[in-house]
C-alpha cells in the first residue's frame, strides 16, 4: 500500500516531549513512514526520514552527538537542524555533495507533543487549541487500524472532534489518535489541568487503555497491509564525488550582529531570513555579495554545535579593491546580504590521530571552525597562530574556550616565525594532517618547511586567501571540450572562462585569481601551465584537473566538459 | 582466580561479562562451544553443570551456575556497601529479585524466540514471541512510572540494580528474535541509559551509544 496524498495532510503527534531525551534517538512512525526524532543540545528537535542515505539503516540506531546524528553503520554524519551531511568518513578528504541531504519533516512542539506535517506543508491545518497544562498520560500503541480505535473511542463515550481527536468529558481527558501505520494506532491522553492526576489516577487509566488495547487486539487480529516507506537513497555517485559548483543560487541573510573582535577585524553573524541555514562543513566559506556590487569570499569559523546563523570575521584590507570597507563601514546590524550556499573547497579529515593546524592572522577563520569541530569529535588537535601582536589576534574569546590546544605565538618576525614553524613542523608521526591558512608568504614558508621535515604532500592542506604571483597571461593555445565537442582558441591575454563565457559556455568561478578552486576542470591531455595557488605541487605534476581562470595550456589541450 | 565459562553470542554469558565490567573485576574465560558444536551438552561439561546450561562461574574453586545466581554473587562478593545488589533496603531487595525473576522470563521467551532464528533451535517460536512482546509492553509501562516515581531503573534507588544487568541483554538483542521494540519507548530510553553507566561493554550485534 502507498501513501496517500489524504494521509500525508495534517498535523499528528509521533512523540511526547519528554520521549526526546537528551542525546537520545527517538523511533517513530507516522502513515508507514518511519521518522528519527532527535533534539540536539541547543533544543532544536529534528524529524527526519529513518534512513541513512548511504546504505538506508536506520538513523535510530545511530548516535546522538549532541549537535550531529551519526549513523552506526559507516558513520555518515549529518547536521542539526539541516539534516545536510558534513562527513563521509570512507572519503576524509571529501566535502559531501550539498546535495546529500536527509529528508526533514516540519515539526513542533505543543500540548508537550512533538507534531509532524508529512506533506511538508501543513497549510491551513492547525493543531487543536486545547488549554494548557494538562498531564500527558503514557502513550498506548494499539495493533489494530484507526478506525477500529475511532469507534471504540466512541462507543466508550468520548466525541469526536476530528477523525483523530477526541475528547472524555467523563474522565476529563483529551485523546489525540495517532495513525502509525494502517494497522497500528497510537493513543495519546492528556488529563484536563486541574483534574486529579497523581500517581494513582495514572496508573488506573494506563491499565484501563492497556485493557482496552489487549482486546481490540483480541477482536481484529487481521489489520491491513503496512503502508510503504517512501525513501531514496543517494547515487553511489554522489556519495564519493563532490557535487559540480554551480553559481548563482544566492540566500538572503540578516546581520544580527556585528561587533569587533580585533582592532583591524569585525565579525558578523549572519541569519536566515526564511527557513533552516544550508548545511556547512569546517573550512567552507560563503560568497558575500556587498551592497556596492563587489562578491567576497569569507570562510565560516562556527563549529558543528551552532546551526543557527553564520559567522565571518572580515579584516579590512586598506589596499583592497573595497569589499572588507564596504563590510566595515557601510553594512550594519539589521541589514540584508544575500550569500551564496557554503561551499567548501578546503575539507577537513576527521580519521588522523593527530591534527595540526597553522593560522595567519585573518586565516584563522576556517581553521577555527575546524579546531571546534575537531574539539566536538574527540580528535586530538593543536592550534598555531600566528599574530603580530596579543592585542591584534582575531576570536581571541572563542580561542581561549578551545583551551590547552591553543597556542598564540605573536610579535615575530620572518626569521623567528620560520624557526617557529620549524619547531612545530617537527616529530611528524603517523597518520597526521596539516592544515594552514594565513598570507600568502606565511603559506609558501610552512609548506616548505613541512616538505622538508618529512610531511607527504597529501598531508599538507591550505588554502590561499589570495593568489599574489605573477600572473603569465601571455601564449596562445587551443582548448577542445571533449563532452561539448567545442574547439576554440585563447588567444594572448584572456583567460579560459573568459573565452568559453563567450561560446555559452559557464563554468563556475569565483574568485577568478586561481586561490579559490571554484572553476577546477578536469583534464583529459595536454600539457598545462598552472598559475594557481589552490592544486598542491602534487595535483600540478599529475596535470589531471586545472584551475581555468588563471592557468593555461601549451599548444592543444582537451578538457573534460 | 574468576574463571567464565563463556559463549559470545549468549545473552546470558553477557550479563556476567557486563557485571565484571562495571565492577571492574578480572577473569579468565573457557570458551565453549555452545553453536554449532552443542558442547553445552557433552559429558564433560554436565559435569559442571548438570542442567546444560551457560554461564558457569568458577571462583577459586567455588562453582556457581545460572546468570541471576551469579550476578548476586558477585554483587555481594565485590560490591561490599554499594548499590548493585542486596542489601540497601528491604523494599528495593524485593524489587530486585522480582526483576532478576522477570530476566528469567525474557530467557524463556525472547531468548528463546532468537535461538530458533539465529541457532536453528526447534522450538514453538510464535508462542515465545507473543510472550516476548507481553513482557516488553509490562517493561515498558514499569519504565514509564520508574521515570516519573524513581531514578527510571527497573528497582527504585538512584543506581542502577543487578535486576537492570539482568534484563538488559535480552531486551537489547529483541530485533534478532523478530522483536521490535518501536512500541516501547520508555524501554528504548532505558537501554540508552545503561549503555551509558561506566564501564559498559558491548556484545556481537549491541551498539554503544557514545
Amino acid at each position: 500500500m502507498a501513501l496517500t496524498d489524504d494521509q500525508k495532510r495534517g498535523w499528528h503527534p509521533v512523540a511526547s516531549s519528554t520521549d526526546l531525551a537528551p542525546r537520545h534517538v527517538f523511533h517513530g512512525r507516522l502513515w508507514g513512514q518511519e521518522l528519527a526524532c532527535w533534539r540536539a543540545d541547543d533544543g532544536h528537535v529534528n524529524v527526519w526520514v529513518n534512513r541513512c542515505l548511504h546504505r538506508g539503516v536506520r538513523l535510530t540506531i545511530g548516535r546522538n552527538l549532541g549537535h550531529e546524528l551519526l549513523c552506526q553503520y559507516h558513520g555518515w554524519r549529518y547536521a542539526n537542524r539541516s539534516a545536510g551531511c558534513t562527513y563521509i568518513p570512507a572519503h576524509p578528504a571529501d566535502a559531501p555533495a550539498r546535495t546529500v541531504c536527509s529528508h526533514v519533516y516540519p515539526s513542533l512542539e505543543r500540548h508537550g507533543l512533538v507534531w509532524v506535517a508529512l506533506d511538508g506543508d501543513a497549510g491551513n491545518a492547525v493543531i487543536a487549541d486545547i488549554p494548557a497544562g494538562g498531564t500527558l498520560l503514557r502513550q498506548m500503541s494499539v495493533a489494530v487500524a484507526h478506525d477500529t480505535v475511532r469507534r471504540a473511542l466512541e462507543a466508550g463515550g468520548a466525541a469526536g472532534c476530528s477523525p483523530f481527536h477526541f475528547r472524555d468529558e467523563a474522565r476529563a481527558l483529551t485523546l489525540f489518535l495517532q495513525p502509525v501505520d494502517a494497522g497500528v494506532t497510537v493513543i495519546r491522553g492528556i488529563l484536563d489541568a486541574g483534574a486529579d492526576a497523581d500517581i494513582a489516577r495514572l496508573r488506573a487509566l494506563d491499565h484501563e487503555f492497556a485493557m482496552l488495547r489487549d482486546r481490540l487486539e483480541r477482536e481484529h487480529p487481521d489489520v491491513p497491509q503496512p503502508i510503504a516507506a517512501e525513501f531514496r537513497p543517494v547515487s553511489e555517485e554522489l556519495a564519493k564525488v563532490p557535487e559540480r559548483r554551480r553559481r548563482g543560487s544566492t540566500r538572503r541573510m540578516r546581520v544580527e550582529r556585528k561587533w569587533c573582535v580585533a582592532p583591524d577585524v569585525m565579525a558578523f553573524r549572519l541569519v536566515p531570513i526564511d527557513g533552516p541555514l544550508a548545511a556547512f562543513q569546517p573550512g567552507a566559506h560563503v560568497d558575500v555579495h556587498l551592497p556596492n556590487g563587489l562578491v567576497r569570499q569569507y570562510s565560516i569559523t562556527n563549529g558543528p554545535d551552532d546551526t543557527t546563523g553564520l559567522v565571518i570575521g572580515v579584516k579590512r584590507e586598506t589596499d583592497g579593491r573595497g569589499g572588507s570597507a564596504a563590510l566595515h563601514d557601510t553594512v550594519q546590524e539589521g541589514d540584508v546580504l544575500a550569500l551564496s550556499e557554503p561551499r567548501n573547497n578546503f575539507p577537513l579529515r576527521r580519521d588522523q590521530l593527530h591534527t595540526r593546524l597553522i593560522a595567519g592572522g585573518i586565516g584563522l577563520t576556517p581553521l577555527l571552525s575546524m579546531a571546534r569541530t575537531l574539539r566536538l569529535s574527540g580528535v586530538s588537535f593543536e592550534l598555531h597562530v600566528f599574530a603580530r601582536s596579543r592585542e591584534g589576534l582575531p576570536f581571541a574569546d572563542e580561542l581561549k574556550a578551545l583551551g590547552g590546544a591553543v597556542h598564540v605565538h605573536t610579535g615575530l618576525d620572518a626569521e623567528a616565525s620560520s624557526a617557529a614553524f620549524a619547531r612545530i613542523l617537527a616529530d611528524q608521526g603517523e597518520k597526521e594532517e596539516l592544515y594552514v591558512c594565513g598570507p600568502p608568504a606565511m603559506l609558501d614558508t610552512v609548506r616548505g618547511t613541512a616538505a622538508g621535515a618529512g610531511w607527504q604532500d597529501d598531508q599538507i592542506h591550505f588554502e590561499y586567501f589570495a593568489n599574489e604571483r605573477k600572473l603569465d597571461r601571455s601564449g596562445s593555445f587551443t582548448v577542445a571540450l571533449a563532452r561539448s565537442a567545442v574547439t576554440v582558441e585563447v588567444p594572448s591575454g584572456r583567460s579560459i572562462v573568459e573565452v568559453l563565457r563567450e561560446h555559452d559556455i559557464d563554468i563556475p568561478t569565483s574568485c577568478e585569481k586561481g586561490a579559490c578552486g571554484t572553476c577546477r576542470v578536469d583534464v583529459i591531455e595536454g600539457e598545462i601551465d598552472h598559475q594557481d595557488v589552490w592544486l598542491s605541487d602534487a595535483e600540478k605534476a599529475a596535470n589531471r584537473c586545472m584551475m581555468a581562470c588563471v592557468s593555461r595550456g601549451r599548444g592543444r589541450i582537451v578538457l573534460d566538459l | 582466580m574468576i574463571t567464565l565459562h563463556d559463549y559470545e553470542l549468549s545473552g546470558n554469558c553477557y550479563k556476567i561479562r557486563l557485571m565484571l565490567g562495571f565492577l571492574g573485576v578480572g577473569y579468565t574465560t573457557r570458551h565453549v562451544d555452545f553453536y554449532p558444536g552443542l558442547e553445552h551438552r557433552s559429558e564433560a561439561f554436565r559435569a559442571i553443570n548438570p542442567l546444560a546450561q551457560l554461564p558457569v562461574l568458577d571462583h577459586d574453586g567455588f562453582v556457581i551456575r545460572d546468570a541471576q545466581a551469579i550476578l548476586t554473587y558477585l554483587a555481594s562478593t565485590f560490591d561490599k556497601g554499594g548499590s548493585w545488589g542486596f542489601g540497601t533496603s528491604p523494599r528495593r531487595d524485593g524489587e530486585i529479585a522480582q526483576w532478576l525473576a522477570f530476566a528469567g522470563e525474557l530467557t524463556g521467551s525472547i531468548g528463546a524466540a532468537r535461538l530458533h532464528d539465529a541457532f536453528l533451535f526447534e522450538l514453538d517460536a510464535d508462542a515465545a514471541r507473543r510472550r516476548g512482546r507481553e513482557l516488553l509492553r509490562i517493561l515498558d509501562a514499569h519504565l514509564w512510572f520508574q521515570e516519573r516515581e524513581a531514578h527510571g531503573w527497573l528497582a527504585s534507588g538512584e543506581n542502577a540494580s543487578i535486576a537492570d544487568i539482568a534484563c538488559f541483554p535480552y531486551v537489547m538483542l529483541s530485533e534478532d528474535a523478530d522483536l521490535s521494540r518501536e512500541e516501547c519507548p520508555s524501554v528504548r530510553r532505558w537501554l540508552d541509559r545503561f549503555k551509558r553507566i561506566d564501564g559498559f561493554r558491548v556484545m556481537s550485534g549491541v551498539f554503544p551509544t557514545r
